[in-house]
């Protein structure tokens, strides 16, 4: 029998736990998932890369792109139906989604024949982190792309490129440092008409692995006794710069990536297991905190920055 | 004798010969252990070591506390950092106040100027001058000897 895990339609950090919910109860009796997107309209690179980590979760250990999965699933691959909308299908295509997807499922659907990024939308197309090399390659790709977007059309210092660059750099080793399988990243600009009416430069990374709870485990979960459990480790993680390392220079990553954004009146959050962490800027109404989500295997981190200026919601 | 360190030559040597950027810890980590073989085969403790910086692209918050805080904590001896851009700067200057280290940073017109934790720093200063490693001009700066 196939367990059905429906896209949603606006496929993004908002609805993602709706998918997250329909994943955790296909999920239940270890059934071939099949994952429809047919319907879908539009998708954040926060639900691009989100939709790889539950395909990779859904095949198991069996590989794929990303590595190992975590999510223990069927090793037979999960079949997924591409979006039936021409315009859908092409965007999918060039944000590179289709090409790591491949090997993650057994793709139902017509997929056009577009090259990866072909588009200036695209800074980084959803791109494979498995290793410290793979962030080297992203770290590098991103540099000439971002500082053309990032000082003309959000208006950034140029300085401020190196700095992106850093905070991609620390998303991405978050996966090869602490996820124990592969993930992916992926860099997209766009005009954010619903919550800003501005232009917005998006990270989006994500894997199937094993979650901050059960990586900060060994070292934290004394310390934060009965209260432990995904908040407390994104809490942790986030808010007190905790790492799963004995190291006193461990933890700076996300740091980094906080100053970064207070510089730039960014926002970061992290969704992990069955919570979800986020600095909120003004110009937002997300909750900084939410536990008791439907669980979603590994870590879900979306960084947005937006057009300098005035950014009242 | 001030040894001279071109960490760009560094990184092209030790990890990959495409790559300018300083990013991730494994590569923070075969960087830092390739300066500290030649600076253990150099002169011994005390001595001046200027880390050259140039045509290095982006470094981040884990190759800044790879490479610059952990030769502080490890090496004696005092390290001059050249090359360095703002965007370098950015990742240092937080790592080392976290760590409440300093390390001199050479600007290019030769001044040198101590960043991180504000006491380390200003300690730092005040031991160079004491062992006659830099000298305070007249408008406040400091230079090597």
């Amino acid at each position: 029998m196939t367990r059905l895990v429906e896209v949603p339609s606006q496929f993004d950090d908002r609805s993602f736990d709706q998918f997250a919910s329909a994943f955790a109860e296909a999920t239940k009796d270890g059934e071939r998932l099949l994952f429809d997107a047919h319907a879908a309209e539009w998708a954040s690179p926060y639900g691009l890369v989100g939709l790889l980590a539950a395909g990779q979760a859904a095949r198991g250990a069996g590989g794929g792109s990303g590595g190992g999965g975590g999510g223990g699933g069927s090793a037979e691959r999960p079949l997924l139906t591409a979006p039936t909308h021409a315009d859908v299908l092409t965007y999918w295509t060039r944000a590179g989604f289709f090409r790591e997807a491949a090997d993650l499922f057994e793709i139902h659907g017509k997929v056009p024949r577009v090259k990866a990024a072909d588009g200036s939308d695209v800074l980084l197309p959803v791109t494979p982190v498995r290793a410290a090399e793979d962030v080297h390659t992203v770290v590098s790709n991103i540099q000439q792309r971002a500082s053309a977007i990032l000082a003309s059309e959000l208006g950034l210092d140029p300085k401020a490129t190196m700095g992106f660059a850093m905070a991609l750099s620390e998303a991405c080793q978050n996966i090869v440092e602490h996820a124990g399988t592969g993930g992916w990243v992926a860099v997209q600009a766009y005009h954010w008409r619903r919550k800003l009416a501005k232009r917005v430069v998006v990270i989006a990374v994500a894997d199937a692995g094993v979650g901050f709870r059960h990586s900060l485990e060994p070292t934290q979960s004394k310390r934060f006794g009965a209260r432990w459990g995904d908040a407390a480790a994104l809490e942790a993680a986030l808010i007190q710069g905790v790492s799963r390392f004995r190291d006193p220079g461990r933890g700076q990553g996300l740091a980094g990536i906080r100053r970064y954004l207070a510089r730039w009146d960014g926002k970061i959050a992290i969704r992990s297991g069955t919570a979800r962490i986020a600095i909120v800027p003004k110009w937002d109404d997300d909750v900084p905190l939410k536990d008791g989500l439907p669980a979603f295997p590994g870590a879900q981190v979306l960084i947005i920055i937006p057009e300098q200026g005035s950014t009242k919601p | 004798m001030i040894q001279h360190i071109d960490v760009h030559a560094v990184l092209q040597e030790s990890v990959s010969g495409i790559y300018t950027d300083l990013v991730t810890r494994p590569t923070g980590r075969v960087v830092r252990e390739c300066i500290e073989r030649a600076m253990a085969t150099s002169a011994g403790d005390g001595a001046v070591a200027r880390i050259d910086f140039t045509r290095v692209g982006c470094i981040d918050y884990s190759c800044a506390d790879e490479i610059v805080a952990k030769l502080l904590r490890s090496r004696p001896g005092v390290l001059v950092l050249t090359g360095i851009s703002d965007g370098h700067r950015e990742a240092i200057e937080p790592v080392l106040a976290g760590h409440r280290l300093a390390v001199l940073i050479e600007r290019p017109d030769g001044t040198l100027e101590a960043v991180g934790g504000p006491d380390a720093a200003a300690a730092l200063l005040e031991e160079l001058v004491v062992r006659r490693l830099a000298v305070r001009a007249p408008g406040g700066t400091f230079t090597l000897t």
